[in-house]
């Protein structure tokens, strides 16, 4: 299905808006808009709430022989989905321009600044290794995918436990979550993108752009970083011209952005460890919210 | 039956959508229709109807190909197709939590969903499964652990005008005898479904913002 | 790659450039006669080959047509040998695609895009042999042949690659630099004015000494151009011998 277009008249109205300092939704210029993490039933899975973005995010692992080239080294494995359910411009099946894109920027934020220890992912040197793979399923989307996705992603790295394994030989035992606990994957340090999008040829810019600032940008900046200030992956897309103290005045506005972000992060998975730890209920039904008219509650009757 | 709750009008570009929690398992689907149709899926006196199932894991396989099919047929025969001819009705179903009894929750979400999308119906349907163990007992709603160890387990859909079935699924080994046991404790627990939809479309449309 | 000393302690690279150092740059325009305009970049062990066709009307799907400018078309493709190891699928693979993107986004924004509407331009680029910086190396053919197509820009567009070794800087890496682990900056700017068209970077690098390497890199691009330059001059003014025009 096509996309509805932006009317001239609304894309004036927000241009005006920037010149004046506004945003549609009120925010000031270097806001985010409300971050919501919540934690699935099993163990690696995460939705997260851009403001009405939202993505799920699901680790799985699998056992595989290792690459030629390094016969020691798990493989990281990202994977971006644009289901049709986040807008009717997704297709299913053929990947588009735009997945093609996410997928990039998450496998270079992810793999390339190596925030996973894949060497601990090493079972029998040259013959089995882990896989680890990241699902990340696009579910609406309201602007800025990208930094919506990379918190989910290293989220749900954070949250994940790979089945712990024993070693007999050449034979590969592998425990059951009963048997022995599972363990959680070393991380590293966690890059988070940070989008910036410019407008009137970089005269003003936004943090964190919602689908209607998306639409009338001339182009987007993905700064991703860790919060010990370094830069993990850094793009420029749209036609736009730059100069370089535009590019720092962004590195240092992520490098608060970041901080931030990666608190919260700790913080959501603080609290999901104490609640899986005291015996409490967890899983995606404790992040409902009941008293609202969207929500309903049913206890059934026992019959028979 | 287990616990059942549930999130509406949660996502903002489709036309309806529903978040469906029965016990663990998880569901959201979301609804779009009735809208334009590719020319070579169109058909000339109905709707077409489309499911799509997401899995959380990995691609789409046969199995989920399978899954999005029995889906597919069972919203087919739900909506009233012949009142929106040349249009297509999209229903795209995500899996958050697959913790048993999961066909059930799809369909019950799809269900949902299309009720908050307003998408014209027949009838409304509610999907029940029942597990029956090694020991012949018969358990409503069991969980991934049950469905495991149990001897066959079957999935019924029923419609709310006179309660027969739409669709049957059923998995392992049963007499006849135990199927029509199965089947009336379901049509039974189905009604608890239909008073839920209830419930939760009075609450959606109530004047008031907050029940006490 | 443990144990590979990328700056020697007398300042020297692994292949015995300063560290500002770029390598040499061999090119030529025109190498093919079928299309409208091409070039041949050599930098380094990087080869590079790119052909330009249009302006011209849309080919394909009348859906991508432009009412306001003109629709860039890129094509980016490694040959199989260009390798270490032999490459399965010349493009196509999300790596090509995305460079694809890259560049289409690059000379979107340096053609002059609004003299040509609806109309469509297509840039084809063909690495023969990779040694690190293939999109700099592209770029830069792709400029050289849209030039010598006399598509009108609004300056070249120069590429070039920088990373940072012990706490120096250095210009125009290789693939044994590329994939030693350092963080590897690309830059295309627009040398007369000093604006970056595109930005990326990979791998870890700390935020305070982002400035130095952006900085050295835009320098580079600033090199390449002077090498492009004279590249253009030489071949008009041999153009123009050939056909006996006086200066």
């Amino acid at each position: 299905m096509r996309e509805t277009p932006l009317s001239n008249c609304e894309r004036e109205f927000i241009r005006k808006a920037l010149g004046e300092r506004k945003r549609l939704d009120g925010r000031q210029a270097y806001d985010y808009r409300t971050l919501k993490i919540a934690f699935g039933y099993d163990r690696g899975c995460c939705r997260v709430d851009l403001g009405q973005t939202r993505v799920l995010a699901q680790v799985s692992c699998e056992i595989t022989s290792p690459k030629q080239q390094r016969p020691s080294d798990g493989v990281l494995f990202v994977n971006v989905e644009l289901s049709p359910m986040a807008s009717p411009v997704f297709e299913v099946g053929r990947m588009s321009d735009q997945g093609v894109e996410i997928n990039r920027i998450l496998e270079r934020c992810l793999k390339e600044s190596r925030c996973v220890d894949t060497e601990s992912l090493c079972i029998i040197a040259g013959e089995k290794v882990w896989q680890i793979r990241v699902d990340v399923h696009v579910m609406n989307h309201d602007g800025n995918l990208i930094d919506c996705s990379s918190i989910a992603a290293i989220t749900a790295l954070a949250h994940f436990r790979r089945p712990d394994v024993t070693v007999d030989g050449t034979d590969v035992i592998v425990h059951t979550i009963e048997e022995k606990d599972p363990l959680p994957l070393s991380v590293h340090h966690m890059p988070i993108c940070v989008s910036f999008s410019f407008y009137e040829q970089g005269k003003f810019l936004l943090v964190d752009p919602s689908d209607k600032e998306e639409k009338v940008m001339d182009g987007k900046m993905v700064i991703g970083m860790n919060k010990h200030r370094e830069i993990c992956s850094l793009q420029v897309t749209g036609q736009m011209l730059l100069l370089k103290d535009q590019v720092l005045r962004c590195s240092n506005i992520a490098v608060v952005k970041v901080t931030e972000i990666t608190e919260w992060i700790q913080k959501a998975l603080e609290n999901d460890r104490q609640a899986r730890s005291n015996g409490e209920r967890f899983g995606f039904r404790e992040a409902v919210v009941m008293d609202t008219v969207t929500t309903n509650q049913m206890n059934p009757e026992k019959l028979k | 039956m287990c616990e059942m709750m549930c999130e509406l009008g949660q996502l903002t570009r489709c036309d309806g959508d529903a978040c469906l929690m029965q016990g663990e398992t998880c569901v959201t689907t979301a609804v779009y229709g009735p809208t334009e149709v590719r020319i070579n899926k169109e058909i000339l006196d109905k709707a077409t109807v489309e499911v799509v199932y997401k899995s959380k894991v990995g691609l789409p396989g046969c199995a989920e190909k399978m899954f999005e099919r029995i889906i597919r047929n069972t919203c087919e025969t739900m909506i009233l197709t012949t009142a929106h001819p040349r249009s297509g009705i999209n229903i795209i179903i995500q899996e958050m939590q697959n913790s048993g009894s999961y066909l059930a929750c799809c369909i019950n979400s799809a269900c949902l969903a299309l009720l908050d999308a307003g998408v014209s119906l027949k009838f409304l349907v509610a999907a029940v499964t029942c597990l029956i163990d090694n020991e012949g007992e018969i358990i409503l709603d069991p969980n991934s652990k049950q469905e495991k160890d149990g001897k066959a387990l079957l999935t019924f859909v029923f419609d709310n005008k006179d309660f027969s079935i739409v669709t049957v699924n059923t998995k392992g080994s049963y007499s006849s005898q135990q199927f029509k046991d199965c089947t009336s404790l379901c049509k039974k627990s189905s009604k608890q479904v239909f008073e839920f939809y209830k419930k939760s479309m009075e609450k959606l449309l109530s004047k008031d913002n907050f029940v006490k | 790659m443990a144990g590979v000393n990328l700056l020697s302690d007398q300042g020297y690279r692994i292949d015995g450039r300063k560290p500002n150092e770029l390598r040499r740059i061999q090119c030529k325009l025109g190498v093919f006669k079928q299309a409208d305009g091409s070039a041949y970049i050599e930098q380094g062990n990087t080869k590079v080959l790119a052909t330009v066709y249009g302006p011209h009307e849309i080919r394909g799907s009348r859906a991508k047509l432009l009412l306001d400018r003109v629709l860039v078309n890129c094509q980016y493709s490694m040959a199989t040998f260009s390798t270490g190891e032999r490459k399965r699928r010349p493009r196509g693979d999300r790596k090509s695609q995305e460079m694809t993107m890259h560049l289409k986004q690059t000379f979107d924004a340096a053609i002059m895009t609004n003299l040509y509407p609806r109309s469509q331009i297509d840039i084809f680029v063909e690495v023969l042999q990779s040694d690190g910086g293939n999109y700099c190396a592209s770029v830069n053919a792709a400029t050289l042949a849209l030039i010598d197509a006399g598509i009108p820009m609004k300056d070249f567009v120069c590429a070039c690659s920088a990373s940072f070794v012990n706490d120096n800087p250095i210009a125009d890496i290789n693939y044994l630099e590329e994939s030693s682990g350092g963080p590897e900056l690309i830059v295309a700017t627009l040398p007369k004015s000093d604006q970056i068209v595109f930005l990326e970077q990979n791998s870890r690098l700390h935020e305070d000494n982002l400035s130095k390497v952006i900085d050295l890199a835009v320098k580079s691009c600033k090199d390449v151009y002077t090498v492009l330059d004279q590249t253009v001059r030489d071949h008009v003014s041999e153009l123009s011998n050939s056909h006996g025009w006086d200066h």
